[in-house]
Formats: C-alpha cells, structure tokens, sequence
C-alpha cells in the first residue's frame, strides 16, 4: 500500500503503514482541539521546550505547546522564510539559530492575519532547559512579548560518563544520570509545580504522575519493540520517514489512551512487515543511518534512494531513543524517574561520550552499512558532537557523510542535489 | 600548576591553590588541524587555539585545566577533551567542569556551592584557605583603579568579546581612544567583593551565581551597555559581532537603540571573522572619520 504527502518545499514521502495516516490525522485533530483550548477558550497553557516535563503539564490538565511541534507548524503553513525575514527586518543577524526562534518571530511579527491561530495568546508560563547558549534570550524575549513568565530549567554538568549510558538507563538511572543531577530536576520541577498550581488552580497528584509513567512506559515499550524488529529484520520494513512520525506525534501525548494504543498498532504493522518479509526497497543492498533532526521540508530525500541504489534509510535518532531515553522503572519515585527522563535528553543526543558511544553500537545493531549526518552550519547545539561521532563510526567501519543543511530552512538544499551527494558518496566508498 | 577557561570562574579558589599559572590563552592566526577534525564550525574561535595547544603537547605542564558551564563552548569543550583523552586521542591536562548554575533560584545557588566544595576538595582548598585567598583578592579588587579620562574622544566597541586590542589600535590610529573588553579582560574579571563574613564556599556561589559577565547571565544587557557608553563619555560605539555569537545576536535590536537612543552613532558589524582580517579596520576607519567630520 502506497500513499503520499506533499511538500511543496521537497519531495513526496511514500507511506507504507495505515497507522502513518492514523497518527497524521490525530495530530490534525489535535491541532484544532488546541487552539480551540487556548485560543478560543482561553485555557491557561504552557509554551515548553521538548526536552522539559511534559508529564507535569498532563497530569495537571494543563495544554502544552511545544516549541519544536510549533515550529514545525510554521513551517508547515510555508511560513518560515517570511519569518526569517521578520527576524532581520527587526534587526537580528540572519545566522542567529532558527531552529528554536520561529515561535519568538511569529510573536514579534504581530500580524494575526498572518500567523497561524492568528498568533498565541499570553501563555501561562514559557519553560525551556538551558542546553545552549541561545535559548535563555530566545525564552526570555519570547516571555517578555507575550507579557508572560518564562521559568528556566538548569542543564547541570554531568561528571559520570558512561558511553554504555543506554545500557543500564532503565533501571539503573540514579547512577547513569546522577543522583545530585536528579535532584535538582526534582527541585526545579517542584518549583515549576508550584508555579503552575499559583497561576491555574489546577492541582498536581503524584500518583497520577505515577500511573501516567507507567503508560509511558508501555507505549516506549512498544516502540522499542518495533526498533529492535527494524535492527534485525532484512530487508528493513520500515523507513525513517514513517518512524519519524509514528515515533514522534505519539511522543507528544506520551501515556494517553491514544498514544499507548497507536504505538501498539504501529508495533504491531512493523511485526507483520517483518513476517511477510515486506522491505522499503524492492532489492535492499545499503543499510544507511541518519544522524540530526529530520529534514522536515523534504521527506521524500530519505526514500529516494531505495529503488534506484537499494540504500534504505533504516536509522534516526526518534525511534531507538524511545527505549534508553524513555522507559524507566519507577522505583516507587516517579518525580526521580521522570528527572533522569528529562535531565539529559539532550545531552545523550548531543555530547560525547554519550552521543557517539550510543550511536556506534546502535549502528552496529542495525547492521549499517554508511551514515549521513546533518551540520546545520548555523545551529551549534544540533552540530555538538557530529565529528567526534563520525570519527567513531568510521573507525567501527562505517563511512560516514556530513552534509552543510538545516533541518527548518530549506534555502540551501536542494533534493537533487543532496540526494546526488549521497549517491556519490555511496559509489566513492565502494558500496554501491 | 592549573589554568582555567571561561569567565565567571573563581578566581579566589584558584589562587588559594598556590597553584594558579592563570587563564588559557589562545592563537588564532595559525593552521588547527586538531581542531579542524574535531570542532564544528560553530564553537568559539578561542577553543579551537586551546584543542590544538592540547593536541600539539603544549599544556603538558598543567595538572589540570578548569571550564566553567556558564559558557556553552567552555562547556561543551570539557567534554569533547574528556572523551579525546579517553579515546587516546590526545593527552595532556585534566579537565575539570565548574557546574556554575545560574538561574536565580535558590536551588541553583546550592548547585553552586556544592559544585565549589568538590572543586575545592579535587584541588586540596580547604575553608580556612578560601578564607584567606578572599581576603585577598577582595583587596585587589579594591585597588583595581579605572583608567583616567584622556582628551580622546571615546568609541565603544561592543558586542562578541575581542581577541586582543587590534581594533583599539584601528581607533587609536583615526585619533579615537577604544574601550572595549577583551576575552582576557571577561575572563580576568574577579566580579565585585565576595562576602568575607560566615562560609566562604556558600558566599563564593552566592557572588558566581548573580553575576552577569558570561553568556548564561540573567540581565538587562540593553541598559547595562547604556551606563557603559555614559559612565565612558563614549561619542560613538560599534556594535562587534562574530560569527561564533549565539549570545549577543539575540540582544543586538536592543542594544542598538539603546545606543541610538542615546544619540550616539552606531557601527553594527556582524558575522565577522574573529581575527579582524575581513576589512573591519577599514570598516571602523572610515565610520570613525565620518563621525568626526
């Protein structure tokens, strides 16, 4: 079975899964039931960052809006480059990273004609991790516009590095991630809390807390299931441009009925792809990973290559991460287990030894055969740790191409052209 | 011997150690093919000068170097040499992270504190010394004396933190007198007196964590540069910025008009090269003498 999206940026992706089209149109649907919620009802909400506690924000009731998810939106509706405009017109430099500011733009613009939802009204409260050296302006600003609050979240140091971190994170996450580290999480969430509680009148219950990470638990451990199944199974039945978004618009409402449910039938679609031998490719011959944010303004890059060079895009970041990063034994302490969560979301993606120590034995057990990588030649935080990685990838034997791309701006890539370099890229290195 | 990198760092913990041979210092105008290999475009010019220092065996005599978190390349860097190190990659000194947390919650200023004990325990500094070395570098801080007004007039350079005074030369030779920080200065700058009275690990976190010289500062940088350009008389500023910047960038519409504001004229450079060899002297030349005409 074959379907297809469109994007009017890139190419066409081919849809192999009904679940693809069953996410697609729940996250639709979501869409219009949030912005009724803040927009229309006037709902207090939340801006969050991705890798700050979204389970407070569930269990309290309270809409969230996710700046990643919002950003996509944006761009979506074929509006980043006129945002990118606003930015420079306002008179930010034209290299200040895109990837988290589109929202900030959107606000600064102040044109309701223009903006999606007619722009966000005040938010209850913005809350982002400092990862970087941008996002505490990019929040600060944003808050300061929308006359709101933004509650910063520290992104401690970590002293215990374990390049086998993934190993032992599901039970073992006090010392993979630091008890002291934890505990601040905890505090700050707490605070976060607290706020929250203020400001809505909604109450937090930790034994809901608890009952939703075990949802979430269920739901990655389907996930995982499936990305074990993908590793294993040849020819690959799934490519990365479905398990992207079976992966990810589930991870937005982690522990939901719908969410542990879909993650289930996704689960469950791979499983019948593996024993019906069903693969991406009609001849599978090159097992490739993707390293970076995906290339949202062309989906169709990941599947243009399995029918003309067998070269199957079998890796992203979004799927496998949802076993080490995600599932956690609750221990009786679910504000602990949800702070080993968030502590190092990004920090695991981005840092060695955790970023490279996770990938190489991940390509090892997907049996990859090469790896492109994306360099957003603008964003550091997405650049952090691609050489160190890369150089450990080709020294496990797996060649290795950076690409100069941004994962939001489209203005320089070109599909032909990118797909090109990895055609000669896999012939340069004698896989193809 | 130890050095450190990065602002906002403690200085007075660092000369309780005996042990202080005082910050990295960097050399940008050469081949780094260590950090060609393994630094992405986007880290601070600087840490590409300190990668290859390390690679090449050149801080071999340091028993160990400190970052601070309250820089994202400091930071990120720490982890790149520790990962090099246990790779085999390179050798040399060992990095140390200073877990600087510096959100104004009282939980960031604990994160502080105990990130200072264990420093100070990794490096033999007890209370009784931090005491002391406070003390002392309390009184330096008092007898730092700013610099008498001269019959200049004064341009404010403003923005990314300079490599060294290259572009104050550039003024000084129009007839201008240049303040501007350097990175050494950033890096150098001790912060306002730590309190003497009761813990000095406590106090010490107390001062690391408001302080606002560093990218992860919490302030309102707009008046704070315009304060600057009127406690210096400045008649006109240029607004500096690398292509490295992640910090500045976001405050750059603010800062213009708070000078602007101010009737003063403004140079706004961005996404230069930080050795100021793509024509900014000529650049700063030229808006210098039409101010002056």
């Amino acid at each position: 079975m074959s379907a297809a999206t469109t994007n009017q940026s890139g190419q066409r992706s081919r849809k192999d899964l009904a679940c693809t089209a069953a996410a697609n149109a729940y996250q639709k649907q979501f869409g219009a039931d949030l912005k009724r919620r803040v927009v229309d009802d006037g709902e207090p909400f939340a801006i969050v960052q991705a890798d700050t506690p979204h389970e407070i924000f569930h269990v309290m009731g309270i809409p969230i809006i996710t700046n990643q998810w919002w950003s996509a939106y944006i761009s979506a509706k074929q509006l980043s480059n006129h945002y990118f405009e606003v930015m420079a017109q306002a008179g930010y430099p034209k290299n200040s990273c895109k990837y988290c500011s589109l929202g900030l733009a959107c606000t600064l613009a102040n044109d309701p004609k223009t903006a999606p939802w007619g722009g966000l009204p005040k938010p209850t409260v913005l809350v982002a991790r400092m990862t970087c050296d941008c996002i505490q302006h990019v929040f600060g600003q944003w808050a300061d516009a929308l006359g709101s609050e933004f509650f910063p979240m520290e992104a401690p140091a970590w002293e215990h590095k374990d390049p086998r971190w993934f190993a032992h994170s599901k039970d073992q996450w006090e010392q993979v991630y630091d008890a002291d580290r934890i505990a601040l999480a905890v505090s700050e969430m707490r605070d976060l809390i607290a706020l929250l509680e203020n400001r809505t009148g909604r109450k937090f219950d930790e034994a809901k807390l608890h009952y939703l990470m075990e949802r979430i638990n269920e739901q990655e451990g389907y996930i995982w299931e499936a990305a074990q199944a993908i590793g294993t199974a040849r020819p690959c039945p799934v490519s990365i441009a479905e398990q992207m978004p079976n992966t990810m618009i589930p991870q937005w409402h982690r522990g939901s009925d719908w969410a542990v449910n879909h993650a289930k039938r996704f689960r469950d679609e791979v499983m019948e792809r593996v024993a019906s031998g069903a693969g991406c490719a009609t001849q599978e011959k090159i097992r490739l990973m993707w390293i970076g944010a995906g290339v949202w303004h062309d989906p169709g890059f990941y599947q243009a290559l399995e029918e003309r060079m067998g070269a199957v895009f079998v890796w992203s970041m979004y799927m496998p991460f949802a076993g080490p990063q995600y599932i956690r034994e609750v221990q009786g302490r679910p504000m602990e287990a949800l702070a080993s969560r968030v502590c190092s979301m990004n920090e695991v993606l981005h840092l060695p030894p955790w970023m490279n120590g996770w990938m190489t034995s991940e390509a090892e057990r997907c049996g990859v055969d090469a790896c492109v990588v994306l360099l957003p030649p603008e964003n550091r935080l997405s650049q952090s740790g691609t050489k160190i990685t890369a150089e450990a990838l080709e020294k496990a034997g797996v060649p290795v191409l950076m690409i100069d791309a941004d994962m939001v701006d489209a203005g320089n890539w070109d599909h032909d052209r990118m797909v090109g370099l990895v055609a000669d890229f896999l012939v340069q290195r004698g896989l193809a | 011997m130890l050095s450190y990198a990065g602002p906002n760092l403690p200085h007075d913990l660092f000369d309780a150690t005996g042990r202080n041979a005082g910050p990295l210092t960097w050399n940008i105008d050469r081949a780094m093919p260590a950090a060609d290999r393994w630094l992405e475009s986007k880290f601070a010019p600087w840490t590409r000068s300190v990668v290859q220092d390390w690679a090449d065996g050149a801080l071999d005599h340091l028993e160990a170097v400190v970052f601070t978190r309250a820089d994202d390349s400091a930071q990120r860097l720490y982890y790149y040499l520790c990962e090099l190190r246990r790779a085999g990659s390179i050798k040399g000194p060992e990095p140390l992270m200073l877990d600087i947390a510096k959100i104004a919650r009282a939980s960031s200023v604990a994160r502080t504190e105990a990130a200072l004990r264990q420093l100070g325990e990794r490096l033999d500094v007890d209370a009784a010394a931090l005491s002391a070395a406070i003390a002392q570098g309390n009184a330096t801080r008092r007898a730092t004396t700013s610099a008498e007004a001269g019959t200049k007039p004064v341009v404010l350079i403003a923005g990314s933190p300079l490599p060294d005074a290259r572009l104050h030369r550039v003024a000084e030779a129009e007839g201008w007198s240049a303040i501007g920080r350097t990175l050494a200065d950033e890096w150098a700058d001790r912060g306002p007196d730590v309190d003497a009275a009761g813990d000095p690990f406590a106090a010490l976190a107390r001062q690391l964590n408001t302080r606002h010289l560093d990218t992860r500062g919490f302030t309102n940088r707009a008046e704070a540069l315009a304060q600057q350009a009127r406690d210096v008389g400045a008649k006109a500023a240029l607004l500096w910025l690398i292509e490295e910047d992640d910090t500045t960038v976001w405050h750059l519409p603010a800062l213009r008009a708070a000078l602007e504001d101010m009737g003063l004229p403004v140079l706004v450079a961005t996404r230069r090269d930080w050795s100021c060899r793509d024509g900014i002297d000529l650049e700063i030349a030229a808006f210098l003498q039409g101010v002056a005409a």
